[in-house]
């Protein structure tokens, strides 16, 4: 029987979003089983022993058996059990890993299991950290206290409830045997650590934004949508291909230019902003500094793309441009990316405006492109849109890639550059450190501050690159004859 | 007075949502048993009870125009208290539907969970209820009777809900508490702030293997130790001398 209340939801549709939890639920029914699961053992405290305790040793050879695999892959599947929160580590408990000795292990109460299609609350959170408050006297963890101020703060219009609820919960505990209370604590703990992770705890829950649909329902496909499948699959034959040895030889030629610059593959100098909470990686690569970093400017030097799409590598380059009186190209180049990206309004002046400067004849920067394409350019000038100059562009960007670049990479401001440039040296931040990084982390600079500064440059540049007049630098050279 | 009988009701509902959560995070492990799905029925036909009651009580009280500033958000207060008891306790009915859904009892083999705790969960539902003794008459079809029982009451306090929800207008962000951070550490609590004995501090508690925490529980006991001692000390000294007089 269901109810369709109109009661607004001022919760989310929770929903696991996790596929596989049916099948990880199916192996721990199957793992805890007294006959044929895995063997458990007695903890002995100090005057209880609590039964029900097993070994990740135990565990993994189990996995293995049942699964057929190797040690690590039972190993890894392992870990994830643990993760999700399906069986939770004694002794260690905030490190949510499997390990493959006689650490010992407990397996979790259905109530919590992820499963549940019930998100893990604030409000049972604050509850959870009052009875904690009460249990310790007063010593939470750090963090723990950080999220109970946190919560007192926005939960306030619930805090009677919630300390009534605690207090009432603790004592309605007590009434239960010694060694289940000790069971049951170590539950909760177990479960509000993977719900609301310490830091530098890796738990595996993901919830990310609301999706209308459950990923853990069964989803039953018709044959409309097969039909619409075999005709999708059939036209994907016939597409022509790429040989794999051309798109394979293509693959392993871009992982030996970038593999040294992949953030994931190789240590990112000073140090990994997510990681360390220390933004100088940041800093140091902003649009408007003055001197780039080695890594930066390496990447320059792979192609022209490369080079243009990084603002302070334009930059460089226009000035080795300016060196040798040929920045028309690139500065065609620039407006057309601004009437490919610019706003509907500007279009049809933006237009007029290049015409006149680029395209036009005896124009003050008149590019040197082919007829066939100033031909088709000025008559799409007519009436203009957002791709009017494609064809220019692309003919100026292969100018530009099969003669400057490479005059670029030659000439004496690259290799100028190449030497300022800085090389940081990587941080070694000891666990104190980190922590003490988290809380200082900067807001970062203001977006409103990062605009102000780019029109500042925009205005210089537009001052600096007003059209060399030719006839005036000729008549300079003619007075100082 | 109107404001003492709710705050005793609503005392007595947190009391029961409190002992419900309990029994719901026992089902489907081995503490399992016939005897808990009882006791989870009696403990929310009480809760059902002790919330229609709350409810007129409190609807009456609210619709009262007549009622001065500081009353009306006592009332609120107690309002908001009602209604987060109720939706704690409508989640824990819902999940109790799914888990008794997933481990029924009545099969031949039981798939419950092998979780280490062994006691049974009687003391807590004859707090519930308040009574000293749990009595037991289930019949044998307990899961499957029990569980359409339950989707129907599941279905009711939804119900009600949104009632109290369409009906009452209070604000519940504009409640402010009462209590401050922290005030689960002193004396137990209730709905008013008159505070009924102490709490032992220095009781049992749950060592947990890593050690940490509890070391300031037992200085207390250890005052109370040393004071024996002395005592001891004293009798011996006396009965010393008196030994030594005699010979």
């Amino acid at each position: 029987m269901t109810i369709r209340t109109t009661r607004p939801q001022r919760d989310q549709h929770y929903r696991p979003r996790i596929h596989c939890l049916k099948k990880v639920e199916a192996l721990v029914v199957e793992m805890q089983d007294t006959k044929s699961g895995v063997k458990g053992s007695e903890q002995k405290l100090n005057v209880t022993s609590i039964p029900h305790v097993i070994t990740g040793k135990d565990i993994v050879t189990w996995i293995v058996n049942k699964m057929k695999n190797n040690t690590e892959e039972a190993q890894v599947l392992g870990t994830m059990l643990v993760a999700y929160g399906y069986i939770y580590p004694i002794q260690n408990h905030k490190k949510l890993v499997l390990c493959n000795d006689a650490s010992l292990y407990r397996f979790q109460t259905p109530y919590f299991w992820p499963t549940q299609r019930w998100a893990a609350e604030d409000s049972d959170y604050a509850i959870y950290l009052a009875k904690r408050n009460i249990r310790k006297k007063g010593q939470l963890e750090p963090y723990e206290q950080a999220h109970y101020n946190h919560l007192h703060k926005w939960l306030n219009h619930k805090w009677d409830f919630i300390v009534m609820q605690a207090s009432e919960q603790h004592k309605a505990g007590k009434e239960r045997l010694k060694s289940d209370r000790v069971v049951l604590d170590c539950q909760e703990r177990a479960y509000w650590i993977i719900n609301r992770p310490p830091r530098r705890t890796h738990s595996a829950m993901d919830t990310g934004p609301e999706r209308l649909l459950d990923p853990s329902s069964d989803e039953k496909i018709t044959f409309d949508q097969y039909r619409r499948m075999n005709i999708f699959y059939q036209q994907t034959i016939m597409r022509s291909r790429v040989k794999s040895s051309v798109s394979l030889g293509a693959l392993v030629k871009y992982v030996t230019t970038y593999k040294n610059h992949d953030p994931f593959l190789a240590p990112c100098l000073p140090s990994n902003p997510w990681q360390t909470d220390n933004d100088a990686y940041w800093t140091m690569n902003m649009r408007s500094v003055d001197v780039p970093t080695k890594m930066r400017v390496e990447r320059w030097s792979f192609s022209l793309y490369e080079l243009l799409v990084d603002l302070r590598g334009r930059d460089d380059f226009k000035i080795f441009l300016k060196k040798e009186f040929s920045g028309e190209n690139l500065a065609f180049w620039e407006a057309a990316e601004e009437l490919k990206w610019g706003t509907a309004s500007s279009m049809s002046a933006k237009a007029e405006t290049i015409f006149k400067t680029f395209l036009a004849p005896g124009a003050p920067r008149w590019i040197n492109i082919d007829g066939r394409t100033m031909g088709l350019t000025v008559k799409g000038l007519e009436h203009p849109h957002r791709y009017v100059l494609e064809a220019a562009q692309t003919h100026v960007f292969l100018l530009m890639k099969k003669d400057t670049f490479f005059r670029y990479l030659k000439s004496p401001t690259y290799k100028d550059i190449q030497k300022k440039a800085l090389s940081p040296e990587a941080h070694n931040f000891s666990p104190a450190q980190l922590e003490q990084n988290a809380q200082n982390r900067s807001p970062g600079i203001h977006p409103i501050i990062l605009w102000q500064q780019e029109e500042v440059e925009k205005a210089k540049a537009a001052a600096a690159a007003a059209p060399i007049d030719v006839k005036a630098m000729m008549s300079k050279v003619d007075r100082k004859k | 007075m109107g404001k003492e009988e709710c705050k005793t009701m609503l005392d007595a509902l947190n009391k029961v949502t409190a002992c419900y959560r309990h029994l719901v995070i026992a089902l489907g492990s081995t503490s399992d048993s016939q005897n808990l799905r009882e006791e989870l029925k009696r403990t929310r036909k009480k809760a059902q009870e002790l919330a229609v009651a709350n409810r007129t009580k409190l609807t009456s009280l609210l619709k009262d125009k007549s009622i001065s500033k500081e009353d009306r958000a006592e009332y609120e207060r107690l309002w908001v208290l009602f209604s987060s008891s109720m939706e704690l306790l409508e989640v824990d009915m819902k999940r109790s539907l799914e888990i008794g859904q997933d481990f029924p009892l009545k099969v031949p083999t039981r798939h419950l969970i092998q979780t280490g705790m062994t006691g049974s969960t009687t003391t807590v539902a004859a707090r519930a209820m308040s009574v000293q003794n749990m009595k037991y008459e289930a019949d044998s079809n307990i899961d499957t009777a029990d569980l359409r029982e339950l989707q129907c009451e599941i279905g009711q306090v939804s119900q009600m809900l949104e009632e109290m929800e369409m009906k009452v207008q209070v604000a519940p962000w504009a409640v402010e508490a009462k209590q401050e951070a922290g005030a689960e550490l002193k004396s137990n609590m209730s709905v008013g702030n008159s505070s009924v004995g102490v709490i032992s501090i220095c009781e049992e508690e749950p060592k947990e293997e890593d050690g940490g925490g509890g070391g300031q529980g037992s200085g207390l006991g250890s005052i109370c130790a040393v004071l024996v001692f002395i005592v001891i000390v004293g009798v011996a000294l006396v009965l010393g001398y008196l030994v030594i007089n005699m010979s």
